[in-house]
This record gives structure tokens, sequence and C-alpha cells, in this order.
């Protein structure tokens, strides 16, 4: 499914279901939920790493989203700013967890530790000129473990910019509304968090 | 290759879609006739890639139901009487506070104890009078002037006489009838080697001088022994007429006796030594730097009166040991 097309169409629809929510329609309010749960839970899992945690916060962001949907002004769009509450308290977290130690700062300097496996199937995706079919390479175990373990190396900010680009697929002004950034500052962000994620798969291999 | 700044930052745009027409169609001409940049733009793609392969998470299907039961019980608490709660929170934090206040203050109060015990001076055992001066009524005290605080007289006289026997009578006749009972002491009247001790007031003791003025013709020699302050330290007035001696009793303290005691010794030992001069004569009382002794009332022969010491008010200050001996 095209990711971009079925945005747009949500988008036509939340209009109509955020109304409906201001009147207190509480089924309009459960068709949120299960329109975004999904979309949700994996872009906060993808920053966060934990499945009970993402599964936790994806609960609070739409506690969160409900209790204060008569706020929500539609200056910017429901898909946005129901982002923004996610990654926010998704970010928090994760602060949080490195002042209370749960996670080292020195984390993304650890170098680990792959099977020839998966080694060899990452020299050979970044060795081959092809552009390989993403179905193929969603695959291939090996290099879904590299791709996570390097992900998560990155920064909160970088790789909160990379998984809402590449993941969720924003365009740079949205993520520039969710993470409330400037547009070039988008840019460089996500310009350095791939730069470094390259770097990440290199030395995996050396 | 000309090196164009923030090249990742326009590359990764131009993946993402996210340039201009003009500047994609720029990127594509670059990464056509350079082949680094074009090698770059694929390391940027194959990173895109990899992270778009990762599978899409499906949510627990339980996060409906857990959203609906999280509003239901913040629901329940914004119900229940809140204003309950913080008046109890209030009062238990006034509660740790009074007790913090309360412990600090036994701390001070200990610390402060400890400290005076070793700081303080120690004050000795016993009940402790405090003066409190501004309670008291004011008096006015009078400071007696030392000179008329009166010092009482002691000293002896020792009186030799031929006619011991007739001289012993006279004292004895004239101390009964002058000093009162209780004010002299003698052991036995009859015997005359028996010194007469008396403890009497100036008064009743210038009545009995007045008395005895008149056996002093019979006397071969009349001594005053004067004490002193100092222990056992004399003024030894030698030839001593009955007006000296009470011109020296007579004196209000007994600086002031001494000094007229030495006084007369001085004037009794030069008419001792100058017989046939009169001295005392020669001695206007105009003059200066010579003492006048004030002369004893004298009664003549006129019966005197006895007065107790008790009765008229004044204070034994005469102690005097009077010895006669007999000329041989």
């Amino acid at each position: 499914m095209d990711i971009y097309a079925s945005k747009r169409r949500i988008n036509i629809d939340d209009a109509v279901l955020v109304s409906r929510c201001w009147q207190g329609d509480s089924a309009a309010m459960e068709e949120l939920i299960l329109k975004y749960q999904n979309r949700i839970y994996n872009v906060v899992l993808k920053i966060c790493a934990d499945p009970d945690d993402a599964a936790e916060l994806t609960q609070e962001t739409f506690v969160k989203v409900i209790e204060n949907i008569d706020d929500f002004e539609g200056r910017s769009g429901f898909y946005t700013w129901v982002f923004r509450i996610a990654v926010n308290l998704t970010l928090n977290y994760c602060q949080r967890n490195v002042r209370l130690g749960f996670r080292s700062l020195d984390a993304s300097e650890a170098k680990a530790e792959y099977s020839s496996q998966s080694n060899l199937a990452l020299k050979e995706f970044l060795s081959d000129d092809s552009s390989p079919d993403p179905a193929a390479l969603a695959q291939n175990k090996e290099l879904y473990e590299i791709a996570v373990e390097s992900l998560m190396k990155l920064g909160d900010a970088q790789r909160a910019v990379v998984v809402l680009r590449d993941i969720e697929g924003m365009n740079y002004a949205e993520i520039a509304k969710v993470l409330d950034i400037e547009l070039g500052t988008v840019r460089s962000r996500l310009s350095r968090a791939r730069g470094k994620l390259r770097q990440i798969l290199e030395a995996i291999l050396q | 290759m000309k090196e164009i700044p923030n090249m990742d930052e326009l590359l990764n745009s131009f993946i993402d879609g996210e340039l201009p027409a003009r500047q994609q169609t720029e990127v594509q001409r670059l990464v056509h006739h350079e082949e680094k940049i074009a090698q770059r733009l694929q390391q940027l793609q194959k990173c895109k890639m990899l992270l778009r392969s990762l599978p899409v998470a499906e949510a627990p299907p339980q996060i409906l139901e857990n959203v609906k039961a999280s509003l239901a019980r913040k629901a329940q608490i914004v119900e229940q009487p809140l204003v309950f709660d913080e008046r109890a929170g209030t009062r238990h934090l006034l509660g740790r506070k009074l007790f913090a206040a309360a412990a600090m203050l036994g701390l001070v109060s200990i610390f402060a104890a400890v400290v005076y015990i070793i700081v303080a001076p120690t004050i000795p055992p016993g009940p402790v009078a405090i003066e409190r001066r501004d309670l008291l009524p004011k008096v006015d005290v009078i400071e007696p002037e030392p000179s008329l605080i009166a010092a009482p007289f002691s000293g002896r006289l020792e009186l030799q006489t031929s006619d011991l026997p007739a001289v012993v009578g006279v004292i004895n006749r004239a101390i009964e009838e002058n000093i009162p009972s209780d004010e002299w002491i003698a052991s036995d009247q009859s015997n005359v080697k028996e010194p007469h001790a008396l403890i009497c007031s100036s008064e009743s003791f210038n009545l009995l001088l007045a008395e005895l003025g008149n056996i002093w013709d019979k006397l071969d020699s009349a001594t005053l022994f004067v004490d002193t302050e100092v222990f056992g330290e004399q003024v030894v007035v030698e030839a001593v007429t009955a007006e000296q001696i009470s011109g020296i009793v007579n004196q209000d303290d007994s600086k002031r006796r001494v000094e007229v005691a030495k006084d007369f010794a001085v004037l009794n030992n030069i008419a001792e030594h100058l017989p046939g001069r009169e001295i005392l004569t020669a001695i206007d009382e105009t003059s200066v730097g010579l003492i006048i002794p004030p002369k004893p009332v004298l009664t003549s022969n006129q019966k005197t009166t006895k007065k107790s010491a008790t009765k008229t008010g004044a204070e034994k200050n005469v102690r005097l040991i009077i010895k006669v001996k007999g000329s041989n």
C-alpha cells in the first residue's frame, strides 16, 4: 500500500472524525485510535526499541489525545498533532531512561558482535550497485537485526528524524511541525543522521 | 571535482524529493558527471532503503481497551473530592513541618546547653542572691565620719603612793559611788594589790576621775599606759594628771587618743627634766602646734549622782585597769 496515498485519505477522514469527537462521539474517538494505533506504535517502537514501553507510550498518547481533543484547533493536521504528542512522550521517555541509567549514552560506542552471515549480508547489500528489492530486503533477518541496532546507535533527535522520514514517510515540513524545529534543521539533522548511519554500517564490516 | 558545501544535505533532499525542480535537475546532472557524487548518493540511498525495509510493527490489540480503562480511571479520580485530599495533604505537610521545626529547636536547645556548660563560668553552690537595685527603696545613707566612731579606750593606770590605804579607800569609794556595779571588777577590795578593772562609759569615768582628782596630792607617781592599735604597743605617759587622763580618754578615736597621749608624755618628760619651770603655764592657748587637752568637769566636793550607763544609753568605751602600789 502506498503510504502517502493512505495518509491523504486519512487526513480527509480525520477532519470528520475530529468534529464528531468534539461533539462527544466516543465511537469517533475509537475509530481514530484504531486508525492510528499501528502507525504510532511503529514509530514509537523504532525510537524506543522496547515493545512493552512502546505499547504503553502509544496508549498514553491516545489518552492525551482524547483528553485534549477539545484543545485541538485544527491549525495543523490531526495527523501531525497526534505524532507530535507521541514523539514528545517517547523522547521524554528516552531522556528519562538515560538519566535513570537504564540506557547508557555510551551504547552507541559499543561495538556489537554479529554473525558471519549478517556481516556477509550487509557487505552484499552495501556493495551491490543495483537497487535491491525492498520486499526481498525486508525478508532478510540478518539485515533487519543490523538495521535496528544501527538505528539505536543514533542519538534520540537524529533517530526521531530518520524514523519519521524513512519509516513513517513524513515530508520535511511535517517533521518540522512534529518536532517543532525549523525546516533547515530537519534537513541538516537528517543529513547527519544518514551519514552517521553509513559510518556505523561500515564500522560493522571492519 | 569542485567541493560543494552541504553536498550530503543536497543529496538527501534529492533522495527525499524535497528539492525544487530546478535543483533536482541540477543534482541529476551532477550525479551523471561526477562519479563520487553518484557513489555518495548511492550510499545514502542504501541507508534509506535499509530503514524502509524494516517491517511495520502492529500495535497490541489491547491498546484500545487499555486507553478506555485509563480514561475511566482518570474520570473516577476527577469525580472524587480532591479538596478533601488536598486538605489532608496540607495537614500532613504542616504536621511534618511542625515536627521538623520542633526537632530543630530541640537540637538547637541541646547545642546551646552544651555550649553553655562548656563556656559559662562555674557558680559556687548555695543560694544565689539577686539584687534588684531598681526595686529597692532609695535610702539616703549618711556615712559616719571615721573620726566620729567612738573607739573604746584601753589602758592601764599605775599609781604609787606612800599612803596606800587612804588612796585605795578613796578609789574604792569613788568607784562605788560613780561607777555602776556591773561596770567594774575588783576581786577583793581589801586587797589593795589587786587591780581594779573598769569597763564603763566615758561619762561614768569622767565622774570617777573628778572624784579621784583629790588623791593626786597623795601620789608619788602616776603613770598611764595607753594601748595603741598595734597589739602589745603602748604609749607611756609618766606623771600623768587626772586632767590629762580625762583629755586622753575623751578623744573621739584611738588614733587621736594616742597622739594626745604622746604629746602629754613628751610634755611631762620635759617637765620632769626641768624642775621648777611651769611649762604648761607658759603655753598660750593660742599657740600653734600644741595640743590643749580638754579639761575635765570637776564637781569638787559636791556629791555625784550615780547614773547607770544602760539608762543613759552611754556606751562602755573605757577599759581601764587601775593598779595602786605602795612606795617603799
